[in-house]
This record gives C-alpha cells, structure tokens and sequence, in this order.
C-alpha cells in the first residue's frame, strides 16, 4: 500500500538542529570537571621507541599519562587484522603512530606534559614505494616475511591468445593518488563512567557497534559494560571506520574515573584517519575490429600504508570492478594490497571501485579512437545487459539500466557534433567533452557477513519507534530510515521516532559504509515494520470485528476498515490490547554474497549492483594548464528513489568529491610525513569552482531492495574522474595518466605533446 | 586577564579573556555559544564564520581582544530555536544541508550577502561562501538555498510596502 513516503523529497529529520546550531556533534559537548587528552604521535616513520614519561608525569595539573603498559587487554585493533598498536609499545611503523595519551586538567597542562615525555626512536629501514616493498630485500613493515597484505586474482578465458586476434590494443600504466577523506568536523570525543561503571564514548563514528567491540578487547571489558553514543557526524566518507581516539579515551576513563574530552586539530586529523588507497593500475585491453571488447588484463598494487585496514576489501573491490562494466570474455586481473611506512589507508566513498575506472574508461576512449568509433557506441557495443555475465560468473539477474545512464548522459550532452570546440570563454583556451561509465557492487563482499539488524515497536501511546544502528553521516539514513517504516506502516515519517545513536538502545545493523545502509538496514528496517503491522492489524481485525484482515488498512496511526473508513481504532488502543511480545518486533537482513575462488575469482561478490554515466565539458587553459569545469550531466541509476532530493545531494557530493580527487587533492606526502596537512595547502574546490551538474534519477527496481532501492552513496563518485579525463583529452590531445592533474602535470604534458 | 565588553546576538557581555583568546574561543568556550565551529584553525575552511559589525568574519583568526565594543551574530542569534529565518527555511527545503558542520558558517556568510545585496546574481553568492568549504553538497544546493531565500526576503518586503 502506497501511503505516499517512498519517493518524496521529505525534509531531512536532523537539518533543523543543523541549520540553527544546535547540533551537537562531540567537540561542542562540556560536562562538570572535564580533564583533557592529547595523543602523543610518532614523527618518524619506521623506528624502535623507547619511552620514558617519567619527567612528563611531574608535570603540573597531569592525571595520567597512558601507554601501551596500562592496557589490559589486547593492544591491538583494526576493521580485518588487528595490526594497529592502540598505543605502540616497542615500534612505530608511520609518522603519526600514537604513542601515549596525556591526560591533564586543561589542554594546555596536556601539551606542556606531552613535551617531556621522552622517545628515543631508533629509525629502522623505512619504505615508501609499494612496488619497492614488494621485493624480498625490502624492509619488512610488519613481523610477516612479506609486506604482501592480499593478492585477488580474477581468470577467466585466455587473454594470451584472445589478444592475438584483436584488431586494436590499448596499454597504459595509470596511476592514483593517496588523498585524505577532509571531513569538516575534525575527530573529537567525550568519554566518562556512569555510576554502575559502565564506560561511555560520545564520539562521531561510522560503526559504534565495532568500536564498542574493539574498545572491550583493549580493556578486557565486557561489551556491555560499554556505551558508545553517536553525535552528530561531520562529515565521514570512509574516514571514521578505523579507530581513533575511541580507546584510548575509553582507557583513561576506566584507570581515572575521569570525565575527558579529546579533541584533534585539522593537522593531527590528518593522521588521525585512514586515507584513499593509491592504486597503480597497469591495463591492456583489446578489442576486434567491429569494436566488441575481447580481452583486459589488469594488474593492481595499492598502497596501504602501514596498516591493512579494509585492504582485502578495496583492493578485491578494485579487482572485481576493474573490467568496468562490461562483457570482456577473456580477463586476467590480479590485484595487490602492500605494506608500506605511509600513512595507512582505508575506506574511503567508492572503496575500491573508484580508482579502476580512471583506467578503463580510459582505455575504452583509447580504443575507441583507434577504430574510428564513437566512444559512447563503443561503450553500449560493450556494456552489460540483464542476464550478462560478470568476469566472476556472477549473472546479472536483475536491474542493469548501465545502457540508459549512457544514453541519458549523451542525450543531454552531444559528444559527437564537435561545434562546442568553437565556444570556449578565452582564445588560450580549448574545450574538451568526455564520458566515463560505471558499475558497483554494494557491500563488503566475498560472504563476509553483511548483516543488519532493526526493530519496530508501537508503544502503549500509540507511536512508532525504530530502532536501527545506522549512523547519520550526512547522507540521510536518518530520513530515509523513517521514510520507509512511515510506508509500511501507514504513519507520516515525521511521527517516527528513530533509536540509532545508542548502542545500548539498539542493535548493530553494521557499518554506514560500502553504500549498504539503504539496501542492508533498508531491508531490515522494512522487514521488522512489515511484522509489526502484521500484529497490528491481526489484533485491528479482532477488535474491529471483520471477519477478515483483507478489508483492513491503516492511516494515520488508525487501523480502519477500508470500505467503511469510518469504523476504526487507534494504534493507541490497539497497543493497550496487544501482547508485550507483539509490540516490538525483530528483522535482520543478510545480504547475498559468496565467497570467491581464490585463483580464479569466481563467485557471487557483490549483491545488488548499481550503475551510472557522467558526461563533463571543461576548458583548459593552455597557457597555464588550469582546468575549467563548464557542463556536467550525471545519470544515476538508484534502483528506486526513496527519497530524489536526497539523492540529488549525493549526486552534487559524488561529483565535487571526485573533482577535487582528479584535479586539486595532493597530500604532498615525503617520507612519509603529510606536508600538506593543512588546509590552506590541501587544496579542495570553493563554490567559485564548482558547477551545475544535470542530474538524471534512472529508476529500475531491484526486487531484493526494500521497495527496490539501492545504495549510492559511493557510485555517485565514481564515474567522474574518467569524464574529466576524458574531456582534458579531447580538449588538448593528451592523456593524462596520473592524478590529480595539477595545472603544473598538465602545462609539462601539453608541452611535451607540442614537441611531439 | 583583561575584560572586555561586546555585544553578541543583542545581548551585552563583559568576559574575562587572555591575550592569546581568539574569538571563537570566546565565543565556544567562555560563551558556551557552540553553533560556531571550528574546521582547520587558520581561516581557511569558513566553519568559524560569525557575524562582527555586519561584516564576516573567521572568528579563529580574530582575536577575542579584537572584538572589544563590537557587534557580533552567531549562528543563535539568527532565527531563533525554531529556525524562522529565511536562509534556514531555505537550507531545510533545498536540501542544502547534509553533515552540517559547515552549515551554520554558510548561513551567515549567506545572510551578510543578502543584507547588503538583496538580489545577489549566482555569482555573487558564489563569491560570497567561497570562504565557507563544504566537503558534502557541492554547494548547488546551497546556491539554490540562497537564491531561494532572497527571493522570500524580497517578497516580504514587498508585502510589508
């Protein structure tokens, strides 16, 4: 029944707080006799410590200066393999290893302590290059006799052979760089003791379920002697997956009874997250002379920095959507995540899938200029259908509109009437259009358990609280959550309470991250309203007394009889008469995946996927080799959209993010220090910068998707980079192979091309 | 320790700072005023942006000393609770919204726009958040929510006339 949630472009539930400052998010909270914490970090990279706060400890107004010889559980945390020290005992492995945690009455008393804390590092061989650290001489970042993290490999068919019969070939080495997520609210926490003992962590975090986990393994305390309570997030996009100061706030508290807020500066935010994987992708692709794709191979090395993180994850992920998304009969991908003495990466929005496409939408234009073709012919020559199959073996059952976002993007931008060369704003200017392509597979993938959990309750006044563990990142779950629940249910979305900031309020429904809140908690949110209504309308039925549940609707917190609507009663005497076990129901939602063969790659991975086209006009300066977005259309496929101006957000987001990863972000990394850790040399686009982007809704319900939609947090960033690429392209004749493309990359590039 | 005395969102102070204060702390710490955020410390990002004697400000660089006998509106002193403001309103409708941490910085760089331009051209609103960094919207929404404000502004006068 259709009571009008599902595709309205409801207000967001937390953007009034948001607009009138009274949003709370973990810097903005003050309690009675609050210490302060400052972490102690390592500015070396690679070295053996030895610690001494002997002298620190003296210092006036200090309460406690915590190492890794307080911690009495295990030192260790990370999302897949525990391989981060919560404060490293013996050895640091990057700039910015946290060493100790000082707590002191004020800030001040914490930083002045911090500076007679004694570290003697003994530097170790460092390594920076993962194709370095590959060797069997290279210095070891970790105890295991490689620095070798994950190898995913994909085989399908003979590319030797298929090769060898195709009419055209495109080889190139491209490459991407490691950027930061620059979330606006920097990490901040509170952490105090209730008076049972139980610890509480108010923090901004993607997951609070696992980092109550990791918290209880560090402090050998039981989960629930532990609350982690969600503020508002300022911001996440992968970034606020991995811990940061979660335990050792949580540390400090339990030895002191302390109340203490922690709070980052942007420069220590900055080593205080994870970043986006930098991927080396070498890719040859063949096709035949009619413009069918025959054959790509892939090679991948990504960069993880000092810890693994969600590595496997990503670098499989960059594996599997390597191919782009299209049929290639012949593949060989083989994709490698590496240990170095960088900063360590993790998530971040695409996880994985973003950088591959800067290769094969590359490739795709390559070849398609080699054989006289449009580019946008070549790509639906080759694109995936219902029914095709992946070069895992996974078949697209279901919801592929891949060759309508195409279609919608060229519909809307003509790549083939070339008159637009003649419009450029400056006579030093040259004007380019390019297209990229693209699919996703929502979820960590390869049967790691994705599951989510929800409940619904009626309370005994009649309303409608959800509970679901999905935290509020900006994207909107908190809306769309209630959208959902208000349709089943019969209710308007702002009447639902929703329960997802505490974790001893509600369940885990897993990790806002890998664009699955809407598809995985969805689901679940769906499935625990829909048994809910079930027991409310069995028991309306009853007390109604209609011989049959068939006539029976609801509106308006009333369960009615829908031919005499005036014979109804209320949610509110239905909960008095209901049982207290039918008043709060349960659902959890598993999504589909399999494991992959290990050699082969085959396998279910990924379960629903998404697609998406982004066309991009843009102007380069050929004197100075800035680049000037002018026209941008995206056509994004969502499954179903719970909610369009939400969708809409995310779409401008996708796209501005991925603007400044292809032309502006640069970490200035050396040695493993970030020199740009500022933002006054970590570039990012201004309002001046950014464009209108036409933005496409292409709707094809996924029958798995709660009322058939899917995720996009991710995929709206995806094929945006390629588009600009492509455009600079055609704008001034050469590839970019590299980025970001600063306008110092591409003046040499242009001029090197000149002397061609 | 020196006091000084200013005014902020129509209320007058007299607050105890010391030298090295800068606004935002004054306003965050001794105000309790925690609408004004901090992103990167060095005025770079907008987060911190009030109001001081009509002009914007990036209270993270102004020294609270610096504040002495102004007047200053914060993010509270706008709208009121319930967000009656027409740039508020207008955020909410457009969607300009998402995390929010750069939002209350936006709305009053966007609301000295609109006092001092009532029809601002695109450009112009352009130019007048391009101080404000937000990491979420891509700004159109916020573009759109400022058009739409001003339109709502102007069309009040007019009824008032």
């Amino acid at each position: 029944m259709n009571k009008g949630e599902v595709g309205k472009s409801r207000t967001r539930a937390d953007a009034l707080g948001k607009v009138t400052g009274s949003a709370i998010y973990p810097e903005d909270i003050v309690m009675e006799n609050m210490a302060h914490g400052v972490t102690l970090r390592s500015d070396v990279p690679h070295a053996n410590i030895t610690v001494d706060i002997s002298e620190a400890e003296k210092m006036e107004g200090v309460v406690k200066i915590v190492t890794a010889k307080d911690i009495p559980g295990i030192n260790n945390h990370g999302v897949l393999f525990k391989d981060h020290e919560v404060l490293c005992e013996s050895r640091v492995r990057r700039v910015g290893d946290p060493i100790a945690f000082i707590v002191a009455e004020t800030e001040d008393q914490a930083k002045e302590a911090m500076k007679k804390i004694s570290v003697v590092y003994e530097e170790l061989e460092a390594v920076f290059c993962p194709v370095e650290a590959m060797k069997e001489d290279a210095p070891r970042v970790h105890e295991e006799d490689t620095n070798v993290v994950f190898h995913y490999k994909n085989r399908e068919g003979d590319t030797e052979s298929a090769f060898k019969d195709c009419a055209v070939i495109a080889e190139n080495e491209y490459r991407t760089s490691m950027v930061d997520h620059a979330f606006l609210q920097p990490e901040a926490g509170v952490s105090y003791m209730e008076e049972d003992g139980t610890i509480v962590i108010k923090i901004a975090t993607q997951y609070a379920h696992f980092d109550r986990f990791e918290i209880s393994e560090a402090l050998a305390v039981p989960e629930e002697k532990i609350k982690i309570i969600n503020t508002e997030i300022g911001g996440a996009f992968g970034g606020r997956e991995d811990i940061s100061m979660q335990i050792h706030l949580a540390l400090a508290t339990m030895i002191t009874g302390r109340t203490i807020k922690c709070l980052y500066t942007r420069e220590e935010s900055f080593y205080g997250h994870s970043k986006r994987h930098p991927f080396i992708m070498k890719y040859k692709t063949g096709a035949d002379k009619h413009g069918k794709l025959q054959a790509m191979e892939v090679e991948i090395i990504g960069d993880t920095g000092a810890y693994a993180s969600w590595a496997i994850n990503v670098l499989r992920k960059g594996g599997v959507h390597s191919t782009g998304p299209y049929e290639i009969p012949n593949v060989k991908v083989d994709s490698i995540a590496v240990y170095t003495n960088n900063p360590y990466a993790g998530a971040m929005r695409g996880f994985g899938a973003t950088q591959p496409p800067i290769g094969h939408e590359q490739q795709m234009d390559i070849l398609a200029e080699k054989l006289g073709m449009d580019p946008v012919e070549f790509r639906l020559k080759n694109t995936f259908k219902v029914d095709s199959v992946t070069a895992n073996g996974q078949v697209l059952v279901e919801s592929v509109p891949i060759d309508r976002c195409i279609e919608a993007v060229s519909k809307e931008m003509d790549f083939k009437d070339k008159s637009y060369r003649d419009t450029v704003k400056k006579s030093n200017r040259k004007k380019g259009r390019g297209i990229g392509a693209m699919f996703y597979g929502t979820g960590y993938g390869n049967g790691f358990p994705d599951i989510s959990q929800a409940e619904a309750e009626l309370t005994k006044e009649g309303k409608i609280v959800v509970y679901a563990g999905a935290a509020e990142v900006g994207q909107g779950c908190k809306t769309i959550m209630r959208q959902m629940a208000a349709e089943v249910l019969g209710v308007e979305s702002k009447d639902i309470k929703l329960v997802s900031e505490d974790t001893s309020l509600m369940l885990d429904s897993g990790t806002a991250a890998a664009s699955r809140q809407t598809y995985n908690t969805g689901n679940a949110v769906k499935k625990a309203c829909e048994k809910l209504r079930d027991n409310i309308i069995k028991k309306g039925t009853e007390l109604l007394k209609a011989n049959s549940d068939t006539g029976i609707a609801l509106k308006n917190e009333n369960v009615f009889i829908r031919t005499l609507p005036d014979t109804k009663i209320s949610f509110k005497e239905i909960a008095q008469d209901l049982d207290g076990k039918d008043l709060k129901t349960y659902a959890e939602f598993i999504a589909h995946a399999t494991e992959m063969n290990e050699e082969t790659g085959k396998g279910a991975p990924y379960w629903p996927y998404t697609f998406g086209a982004c066309g991009v006009e843009l102007e380069v300066d050929m004197e100075t080799g800035k680049v000037y977005l002018d026209d941008a259309v995206m056509a994004q496929d969502v499954g179903r959209a719970i909610n369009p101006n939400l969708i809409e957000g995310q779409m401008d987001g996708g796209f501005a993010m991925a603007h400044s990863y292809t032309i502006y972000e640069d970490l200035g990394l050396k040695s493993g220090h970030i020199t740009n850790n500022k933002f006054s040399k970590y570039l990012m686009p201004t309002a001046l910068d950014s464009i209108n982007v036409k933005k496409i809704i292409i709707e094809d319900p996924e029958s798995t998707a709660p009322f058939g939609a899917k995720g996009i947090g991710e995929p709206v960033m995806v094929h945006v980079a390629p588009a600009i690429l492509n455009a600079i392209y055609d704008a001034t004749g050469v590839r970019m192979l590299e980025i970001p493309v600063t306008p110092e990359k591409l003046l040499k590039a242009i001029h090197e091309n000149n002397e061609k | 320790m020196n006091t000084i005395k200013l005014n902020v969102n129509d209320k007058d102070y007299e607050v105890e700072i010391d030298g090295s204060m800068k606004l935002v702390g004054l306003l965050r710490d001794k105000l309790h005023l925690m609408g004004t955020k901090v992103g990167c410390g060095e005025g770079e990002c907008g987060a911190c942006t009030v109001i001081m004697d009509g002009e914007v400000v990036a209270s993270c660089l102004v020294l609270a000393f610096q504040a002495e006998g102004s007047k200053i509106i914060t993010i509270e002193g706008v709208g009121g609770e319930t967000g009656e403001h027409p740039i508020q309103k207008a955020f909410i409708e457009k969607g300009a919204v998402q995390c929010g941490f750069c939002t209350p910085g936006m709305v009053l760089s966007a609301k000295v726009l609109l006092d001092k331009i009532p029809s601002p051209s695109e450009e112009e609103i352009r130019e007048a958040i391009s101080g404000n960094i937000c990491r979420c919207t891509g700004y159109e929404k916020i573009v759109e929510a400022i058009q739409l404000a001003a339109k709502e502004i102007n069309k009040g006068e007019e009824s008032y006339e």
